[in-house]
């Protein structure tokens, strides 16, 4: 125990320009939405803290080439790009990791994302790969397996990632809390935490926790990214049971968490997921502009205290 | 907590659909049922992969029906990596076993045999569009400067692109799956039998009794060409999988038509991209 909690981070740090701090907020790619994109203004008036970006399922792109590469390569000419894996299970399986970091690491060196994330679940087992965030117990054993996978994963891309927190539908014999799990893993790998509002939300929701002490158990500077997305309530037991579908506008109640997150965390890069019933590119454009909004907020509210301090001084 | 336990009961669960190895692990086990939200999301991204990567088998059974079978093949052939890019790599081999079983056992057909066919297009299709992208393509100017340079390059060893591909299909199957990819109105009906249904006897004995046609597919600008190639095309293109030398591919396709224009396919070939060469034994430079 104690060898890993004296792990040396080896990888860069979170807080510096080149993790994303200089980034706003972003849209998940599609390729529907290809032609809006490339009609969009170049933005030669950015702003620190409010530059569009995008953000692709790495797997998406394990192709050897082709028309989805060279559209991503277009899109990196002109706009900064986040990795946000789904089917790397670093949570368990770790056999069958070398060739998919193969994959990633190659990507990454070609295409040079500022951001790097995956989930903190397993995906893997028995030669099947399941295709979706299955959950981890929050257990010793269960944690020490991520935070060998995470750091494999790093090992093998030479890059510092974020690790995300899981949709919770229901709850699974525990040894912590969720935050102390995510921390502690943070902590012992060196990566750093992409926390999903969303997610948070519906595990509240489902599972009956508290949002607001969840967020305040997490160290500002461990989280490098926020997500936000619309969810579902489940066609059988509705309210009760709410679905991470990323088909549906954001939801007041998680515009509202992201204002306490961005409170707590101060600026963070923030992105709108939405994977399925894709509306027109404006209606994406319009809830990242609402984002942005708030990170502009957030970034006056912090000029503004820093220079009261300073005049206090 | 053991976490090796747990993944192998999830494991389970998601494979069978039995929870009751998760007993032991969830907090409330009146609430157990709501790890469905993690199968059913298992089997619609497989199963939403398969109808993305075989868009004319989705079109042509209807989503429903495509559903059923691609639900069927998940349960069979789960994902094997971390990605569904190219799931399905085994679908048309297991659609034509599953009709194989289903004549076995006596009942009516539900699949059209055409399915087998429509499949394989379908994933050749996308092999062709996610192939590795040409560096060393032959273009007449490297021709040109071949000859210039007092090289015999029907002598020289070429390839075929990475995005080639050829394979054999019933008669008739490519016009079906096109006119099913493009939306058209003129698209036929798939093959059934008078009852509706087909066989695998009927299946051979069509066979045996229509054309094959080989199909070529290739990427030119990003976007999959698709053609049905003559005897000796294929002649042709065979020769230069197997062996790679022009002068005997052009030979393969003269000894089945003496009046072949070879001059006119080469053309054709450099014009579509579909030779590589390596030119650098011949300190080709720019």
């Amino acid at each position: 125990m104690e060898q890993v909690l004296l792990k040396v981070n080896k990888y860069r740090p979170l807080s510096s320009l080149t993790t994303g701090a200089h980034l706003g907020a972003g849209l998940g790619l599609k390729a529907d939405h290809l032609d809006d994109i490339f009609a969009l203004p170049v933005a030669d008036d950015a702003q620190m803290g409010n530059q569009l970006w995008f953000e692709v399922h790495t797997e998406n792109y394990f192709v050897a080439g082709g028309p989805r590469r060279h559209y991503l390569r277009s899109i990196r000419d002109r706009y900064e790009l986040s990795f946000h894996g789904v089917g790397g299970s670093i949570g368990y399986d770790h056999q069958s990791m070398p060739e998919h970091i193969k994959q990633v690491k190659a990507l990454i060196d070609e295409f040079e994302p500022t951001l790097i994330s995956e989930h903190a679940v397993w995906s893997r087992s028995s030669g099947a790969y399941f295709a979706d965030l299955m959950p981890l117990p929050r257990t010793q054993d269960a944690l020490q397996s991520l935070v060998d996978g995470v750091d494999r994963f790093q090992s093998g891309i030479g890059r510092r990632i974020l690790i995300e927190n899981p949709s919770n539908y229901l709850d699974f014999t525990s040894e912590m809390d969720e935050p102390q799990f995510l921390v502690e893993a943070a902590q012992r790998s060196g990566c750093g935490l992409l926390i999903d509002i969303n997610n948070l939300y519906l595990s509240s929701k489902n599972t009956g926790i508290d949002a607001a002490q969840y967020l305040s158990q997490i160290p500002a500077e461990l989280v490098g990214e926020i997500h936000i997305a619309g969810h579902d309530p489940d066609p059988e037991l509705g309210q009760a049971l709410l679905i991470d579908s990323h088909a549906s506008p954001v939801d007041l109640p998680v515009w509202e968490l992201l204002q306490h997150a961005l409170t707590l965390f101060g600026h963070r890069p923030v992105l709108v997921e939405r994977d399925a019933n894709l509306p027109p590119f404006a209606e994406l454009m319009h809830e990242r502009q609402l984002a942005q909004g708030y990170l502009d907020q957030c970034r006056h509210e912090t000029d503004s205290a820093n220079v009261s301090l300073g005049e206090t001084r | 907590m053991a976490l090796s336990p747990y993944i192998n009961a999830f494991t389970d669960y998601l494979r069978s659909g039995d929870a009751r190895g998760m007993n032991d692990y969830c907090v409330d086990v009146t609430q157990i049922k709501r790890l469905a939200v993690y199968r059913n999301g298992f089997y619609k991204g497989c199963i939403d992969a398969l109808a993305a990567n075989f868009p004319v088998c989705e079109k042509s059974l209807g989503r429903e029906s495509f559903n059923q079978l691609a639900s069927l093949y998940v349960d069979h052939y789960p994902p094997e990596i971390g990605t569904l890019v190219g799931y399905g790599e085994y679908f048309p081999y297991f659609i034509r076993d599953l009709l194989a079983v289903l004549e076995h056992q006596g009942g009516p057909m539900l699949l059209p045999a055409s399915l087998v066919d429509l499949a394989r297009l379908d994933y050749a299709w996308l092999t062709s569009l996610m192939s590795a992208d040409a560096t060393q393509t032959l273009t007449a100017e490297k021709v040109n400067w071949l000859v210039e340079h007092g090289v015999d390059f029907t002598q020289a060893q070429v390839t075929l692109n990475a995005s080639v591909d050829l394979l054999r299909v019933n008669a008739g199957t490519l016009n079906q799956w096109i006119g099913f990819k493009t939306n058209s109105p003129d698209v036929e009906p798939l093959v059934l039998s008078p009852e509706g249904h087909m066989n695998l006897s009927e299946l051979a004995q069509a066979d045996s009794t229509i054309n094959v046609d080989t199909v070529m597919f290739w990427r030119l600008n990003d976007a999959v060409q698709a053609r049905l190639l003559s005897a000796p095309e294929v002649a042709l293109m065979r020769a230069l999988q197997d062996d790679g030398v022009l002068e005997k591919a052009f030979a393969a396709a003269l000894a089945l038509d003496p009046d072949f224009d070879v001059s006119d396919v080469f053309s054709a070939c450099l014009q579509n991209e579909i030779l590589d060469i390596d030119l650098t034994k011949y300190n080709y430079k720019h």
